[in-house]
């Protein structure tokens, strides 16, 4: 448990629901693991006590051999809807990461380090753009360019890309991969989806909840090389053999609360 | 007015009505002047009930309606001492005004983001917000050394309870999302307030201000009644006293426009504040 991600019988209530039941899960360091799940399997809950924002009733969580006690710089956090705030240009929504980040950086070294990050993210037209001013798309790069701002080595994508279209979201997807792919050493991402071809596309793992209470089904490996070409690898019959499975395991699970219910 | 006004014209840009776009111009030009038509409606239909009230109905001598003629006569020929009154009211409002916004929005921002200072002020708040400020006026006039003193104080009072009140409730109810977003980066205390709270509860806040805006010219009126030499309430009282009501007239005439203006002033301020929000 030294490096890497660690949760061990993590247990979760919200007021009288059972949101999680029992959650171990150990995730090396550098491993691009996505959680997936149907909605209501608590995914989304399970990556906010990663992030430190919630607790649990039990169990234990450790990043980098560290017990997990509230938010930090160590956890960078891309959020479902676009969570920048409106009322900060988009280089100064970056701006104010790196001075959390990195205190003894002046004002101006602060903002010439955001326009680096938006130019990664493809953004450097928008740099002096407020939120209001881009397309989901866009905001959702510039979140993840905070993300990357803040420097953490944990990556914590809350369906990150859930509310764009189709071509955005593919477009997001390689960037992100590009990102990890070309990071030395690699992040660690926990990516949390329900979108299966995303799950498989992106991670090294795919970690798969049931619903009510939230608890890991499955735990599988995607073991196609690096440097995954989107098309090739969707007509491949690896990969429709993986998602099959996925999709049984999925619709056992559903079935299973039907009877339960 | 102005906001429902401004809102009306929004919807208009937005929802493009399909017959204007037949027949372009003149439609559009003919639609131009029925909506000012139905804006000065009502003052037509006023000055006109005034003008004819004012020479047909059997009024007397020195009418309690003075002909609007008369009466701007006596706007005109009031306008310096008017505008040395507006001078002196305004060195009572534009303190007491910003130090109820300054002490309004520090003090609301703290109490709304803080439950242990909510339980402990917010009780005496309760109590103490809806006192009718009017009453502090003859005791503050008693208890401070100058009338002017006095007069900052009250206006003071009657603008920072809406606005502190305003400020508590936007920042209260500060979005889960920008909470959260706040605390993955560390943002806290001084900064936490200063970058997220306040901007996130500015909406709120200029509520707030325009309330207590309109309270403050209330309040600036009602104390310069009693005691002041100078002012806009003071013009108004003084001519009272003469039975001189042309004067009278146009002292609230003027003391109307000059509200309307300062509140207009204020909601420009907003707009350019709030342009992030779409």
């Amino acid at each position: 448990m030294s490096h890497g991600l660690y949760l061990e019988g993590v247990d979760f209530s919200y007021d009288a629901s059972h949101i999680l039941a029992g959650i171990d899960l150990s995730i090396p360091a550098g491993q691009f693991v996505t959680l997936l799940g149907a909605s209501g399997s608590g995914k989304s809950t399970l990556l906010r006590l990663i992030a430190g924002l919630q607790f649990p009733q039990r169990g234990r969580l450790a990043w980098d051999g560290k017990p997990i006690t509230g938010p930090g710089l160590d956890r960078g956090v891309v959020f479902q809807d676009y969570a920048l705030f409106p009322w900060l240009s988009v280089v100064d929504n970056i701006a104010i990461a790196i001075g959390k980040a990195r205190p003894e950086t002046r004002k101006a070294e602060r903002r010439a380090e955001a326009a680096e990050y938006l130019k990664k993210v493809g953004l450097e037209a928008a740099i002096g753009k407020f939120p209001f001013e881009l397309s989901g798309g866009m905001r959702q790069r510039a979140a993840i360019a905070r993300a990357l701002a803040l420097g953490s080595p944990l990556l914590l994508m809350d369906e990150p890309f859930g509310a764009l279209d189709p071509v955005n979201r593919a477009r997001l997807q390689d960037l992100v991969l590009e990102i990890w792919e070309a990071a030395s050493p690699r992040k660690t991402i926990v990516f949390v989806t329900h979108d299966v071809d995303e799950a498989l596309y992106l991670g090294d793992r795919v970690v798969i909840l049931g619903s009510t209470p939230g608890r890991v089904i499955a735990d599988l490996p995607v073991e196609f090389p690096r440097h995954r070409d989107r098309r090739a690898l969707f007509n491949s019959d690896a990969f429709h053999e993986l998602r099959e499975s996925i999709a049984e395991t999925l619709a056992a699970d559903t079935l299973r609360q039907l009877i339960a219910a | 007015m102005s906001e429902t006004l401004a809102l009306e014209t929004r919807e208009v840009s937005v929802t493009p009505a399909p017959h204007v776009a037949s027949e372009p111009a003149s439609g559009a030009f003919a639609n131009g002047v029925v909506r000012l038509l139905e804006a000065s409606l009502i003052w037509i239909v006023l000055l006109g009930g005034w003008f004819l009230a004012a020479e047909y109905a059997p009024l007397g001598d020195n009418p309690l309606i003075p002909h609007p003629l008369v009466t701007a006569r006596a706007l005109w020929e009031s306008l310096p001492e008017l505008w040395v009154g507006t001078l002196s009211s305004f060195s009572i409002l534009i303190p007491g005004f910003l130090l109820a916004t300054a002490l309004g929005i520090v003090s609301g921002l703290s109490i709304g983001t803080s439950p242990r200072l909510q339980r402990a002020l917010f009780p005496f708040a309760r109590v103490a917000a809806p006192v009718p400020p009017t009453v502090y006026i003859p005791y503050a006039i008693a208890v401070l050394p100058t009338f002017k003193l006095s007069a900052i104080f009250v206006v003071f009072i009657g603008a920072f309870w809406p606005i502190f009140q305003n400020a508590a409730a936007g920042a209260h109810a500060l979005e889960e999302r920008y909470r959260d977003n706040a605390r993955i980066l560390g943002l806290s205390g001084f900064e936490y307030h200063w970058r997220v709270v306040f901007p996130a509860a500015l909406p709120h806040i200029f509520s707030g201000m325009a309330v207590g805006l309109g309270f403050s010219f209330i309040l600036l009126t009602v104390a310069e009644l009693f005691g002041a030499n100078a002012g806009l309430g003071r013009f108004v009282q003084y001519y009272a006293d003469f039975a001189d009501y042309p004067k009278m007239v146009a002292g609230i005439l003027y003391t109307g426009l000059v509200t309307f203006l300062a509140m207009t002033g204020l909601e420009k301020i907003k707009r350019r504040a709030l342009f992030w929000q779409r």
